[in-house]
């Protein structure tokens, strides 16, 4: 009975069912947590591309106003509440449809989606079990760790090295490709912090230039000066905005694959899970990297590849070894970790590795890092090293995108880029509807261009 | 303390007591000139810079230049977020104004080096990453070539170059062939403090010119590793570990320790060893209190000076005194609080005179070029 109601659910993907014709399809929802049940609150999404509200407590007027607008409205029910109870209130006044946010057990969530008959319930679930209702319409955790730079504890002063970037796109590159449903991360503001503008723009384009989206919430000062209408706060809030309207626009990016010649396999329900983890290792290096679910490695899946990770060899079936055994013997170089290695799952709150963990994993980082060296596997990236970088690739090959995120609080100047491959044309994309042709040269491996500066965002469009 | 007027300190670094041999030692003329940013015309100013020395043509024409550039630590490093060459690198606006007027001196060719933090990769890959335009300082002049001179690059040995007389510190080192393989050698660095050795100038840069494949933490124990991945710590300035076997091994090993004591003493050998024949050192914008972002307690500065020589001794001893220190202090007193003073140590290696009544300063004065670091 659970289910069908849950294949029942599945329908909704890309769908309208149980939602009112004037509102958008769940596929197309962009999220955010709303602190206010006033209508009038509802004049700050004026022009953005918000349109689904998560609401706690969800009353009929606010209901009504936002579907008034357009807006669809989630009523967000938490462990403790009455689940069932809850939503069956909640849709009573004419909601959208349920958050159900935390750890619920499989027995209540399915009470809950019955509950809810046809409409849509939004499981925000821990990330050790987002993946248990893989038919969902809608993909979405509350956990993630907050994006930014981060501050090394224990680092001795010296000239050396790079940053390491808290972010959640290991995580979220690794869902989305085992994944088609569209992706939210429902983290929020770390608590007795102060959060910059900035800030949350990073956490805006964290999950943006993954195909992700991540569920806007505001911390209580921000939330307070907002409602005031204070000056400085309502021009970051168009910011942000701005910044996940730029992502928006561009639907295509959400269809198009990851790409980089050093493919990942790895189990998604595992180590994939985790943030801070291999994927996250490589893409602070710069490097390109496909992310393979091991339950989707196929010939295809590999193709163009020229170096392979096989994090957890154990973990594979015959037929998926048949397949990395095919790869190297084609010219393919693979690396596998380490006799007797693991891939940690998630468990309760930790959603990173923990330190012995990290420690293992530094182990196949050195290989790979070795093994990866100088060589251009899709894109290199010079004087970046506050950014994190994605890089995509339309379906027929002719098309790619290079997302970069800054990190850091401020721009960074003279960014060059050096891709592999024939392309002829090349455009720098940025928020505020920024479009401008980057001039091509020939480089040792293939083509670079040069970015003048990336403040938060911005994106290379290469055309063949 | 009653603050010094600048006619007074210039009276007092003047009259400060001079080593045994400063006399002796070498001097030529320093020109300095004042470049507020490098939004002026940097290449302009270097023009006229270059112009008081009374030009390029005579030392370059003809001739294989070598530049050892500034760019110490990893360019991933900043400042509050500012680019490297806005704080503690040379900035390629000034490089590329220095490869111009080579150029038009008529040099046959230009090789900038560097010995890139913890990489045997191309340096145009670390310019690149400091987000430095490239092609843009290819094109500034004919003949413009690239070499990371932390492993051997390019060549297929590395070159010796023997301290001549007695050595502080190695009788002899060895060095990336583009060293060698030059007829005239410019350091080109930034006008900063140092926190092991005071103030770091175009003497002290050259303490960079060190492959880390035998110099570094992490040196092939009997042949250089030519794969280096870290810095110059324990073999250079802590001495503990000699260099790898195929160089040759410190004189004195384990007999001193204190980073203050030594670096001092190595760049004062290699001054002698591998001798600056042009001195440049760019103070349009940089950082003080320490030579790059890792030092606690840096901020930035805009002295807005260019400086330069045919001595690189007479020049850092003139950069010296820009930033507001007695180029003769002793150890103990500023910069020099935890270590030896470098300039004193190459005077008495010959290299040069650090005595400012000594010295022909062209172009603008000090006492109006002055740039206090401590203020």
């Amino acid at each position: 009975m659970c289910v069908l109601a849950c294949l029942a659910l599945s329908g909704l993907a890309g769908g309208q069912a149980g939602v009112s014709p004037g509102l958008p399809k769940p596929a197309d929802w962009v999220p955010a947590r709303w602190p206010w049940s006033d209508a009038a609150s509802l004049d700050l999404l004026a022009g953005g591309p918000i349109n689904c509200l998560l609401v706690r407590p969800a009353t009929a007027e606010f209901a009504a106003a936002a579907a008034n607008r357009g807006l669809a409205t989630l009523a967000i029910v938490v462990p403790g509440d009455d689940a069932p109870a809850a939503a069956r209130r909640a849709l009573a006044a004419k909601v959208t449809g349920i958050a159900l946010e935390g750890d619920f057990s499989e027995a209540v969530a399915a009470e809950v989606r019955q509950s809810a008959g046809s409409a849509p319930v939004v499981e925000l679930a821990p990330r050790s079990r987002m993946m248990a209702n893989s038919a969902a319409a809608i993909l979405a955790t509350y956990q993630g760790v907050w994006p930014g730079l981060a501050v090394l504890e224990h680092v001795r002063a010296g000239p050396t090295g790079s940053a390491w970037i808290d972010t959640n796109t290991g995580f979220l590159r690794g869902v989305r490709a085992s994944s088609d449903a569209p992706l939210w991360i429902a983290n929020q503001p770390p608590a007795r912090t102060v959060v910059t503008a900035r800030r949350y723009l990073e956490a805006i384009a964290d999950a943006g230039m993954s195909g992700a989206r991540w569920v806007l919430a505001l911390d209580q000062d921000f939330a307070a000066r907002l409602a005031r209408r204070d000056a400085q706060a309502v021009a970051d809030w168009g910011r942000m905005l701005a910044l996940a309207g730029y992502f928006e626009r561009h639907p295509e990016w959400r269809g198009m694959l990851e790409y980089g010649k050093l493919a990942l396999v790895q189990d998604p329900a595992k180590g994939g899970l985790l943030s801070g983890g291999i994927l996250d290792m490589i893409a602070v290096k710069q490097t390109p990297v496909r992310p393979i679910p091991r339950q989707r490695l196929t010939p295809g899946a590999l193709k163009d590849a020229s170096l392979a990770v096989n994090l957890d060899a154990d973990a594979l079936t015959p037929e998926e070894l048949a397949v990395l055994r095919d790869f190297t013997r084609s010219g393919g170089t693979l690396l596998t970790g380490p006799p007797g290695w693991k891939d940690q799952s998630p468990s309760g709150n930790a959603i990173t590795l923990d330190q012995r963990e990290l420690e293992r994993l530094n182990d196949i980082w050195r290989e790979v890092n070795s093994m990866v060296g100088r060589r251009n596997l899709g894109v290199r990236l010079f004087n970046a090293a506050s950014m994190l970088s994605n890089f995509l690739i339309s379906t027929d090959g002719r098309t790619a995108v290079l997302h970069l995120v800054n990190y850091s609080d401020y721009p960074v100047e003279n960014v060059s880029v050096h891709f592999l491959g024939g392309y002829k044309r090349a455009a720098l994309l940025a928020p505020g509807g920024v479009e401008k042709p980057l001039e091509l040269y020939q480089t040792e491996d293939g083509w670079g261009a040069d970015i003048d500066k990336v403040t938060v965002c911005a994106s290379v469009r290469l055309e063949q | 303390m009653t603050r010094m007027t600048r006619r007074e300190w210039i009276a007092a670094i003047s009259a400060a007591p001079l080593l045994k041999g400063a006399n002796a030692a070498p001097v030529a003329p320093v020109a300095i000139n004042q470049c507020a940013s490098y939004e002026e015309d940097v290449t302009a100013k270097l023009g006229v810079l270059f112009d008081r020395l009374g030009g390029l043509g005579s030392l370059v024409r003809g001739k294989t230049v070598t530049v050892k550039l500034n760019m110490t630590g990893s360019p991933a490093q900043r400042l509050q977020g500012l680019a490297p060459a806005l704080t503690h690198y040379v900035h390629p606006k000034v490089v590329g104004g220095v490869a111009y007027h080579l150029g038009q001196a008529g040099a046959r060719r230009i090789r900038f080096v560097e010995s890139a933090w913890a990489t045997a990769g191309p340096l145009e890959e670390t310019m690149l990453d400091s987000g430095w335009n490239v092609r843009a300082l290819q094109s500034a002049a004919a003949g413009v070539e690239f070499e990371n001179t932390n492993a051997l690059g390019k060549s297929k040995r590395y070159a010796r170059f023997k301290v001549p007389g007695s050595a502080y510190m190695y009788p002899a080192y060895d060095l990336n062939r583009a060293f060698e393989d030059t007829d005239v050698f410019v350091s080109l660095a930034k006008l900063k403090n140092h926190a092991t050795c005071g103030v770091t100038l175009s003497l002290k840069n050259c303490f960079g010119s060190l492959p880390a494949s035998i110099y570094g933490d992490d040196a092939g124990v009997d042949e250089p590793n030519e794969n280096p991945a870290s810095g110059r710590g324990t073999v250079g300035h802590e001495g503990r570990r000699q260099p790898s076997k195929s160089a040759p091994q410190e004189l004195r090993f384990g007999a001193n320790r204190d980073p203050g004591y030594r670096v001092p003493r190595i760049v004062a050998d290699l001054s002698a060893a591998r001798p600056i024949h042009l001195a440049i050192v760019e103070g349009v914008e940089s950082m003080a209190g320490g030579e790059g972002p890792w030092v606690q307690g840096v901020r930035t500065v805009k002295p807005g000076v260019l400086i330069a020589g045919l001595n690189p001794v007479c020049t850092d001893a003139v950069a010296t005194a820009v930033m507001g220190y007695n180029p003769r202090a002793v150890r103990g007193t500023a910069p020099f609080q935890t270590c030896d003073n470098t300039m004193l140590l190459a005077e008495g290696r010959g290299a040069g005179a650090a005595d400012l009544s000594r010295i022909d300063v062209r172009g603008v004065p000090i006492a109006r070029a002055l740039y206090r670091y401590d203020s």
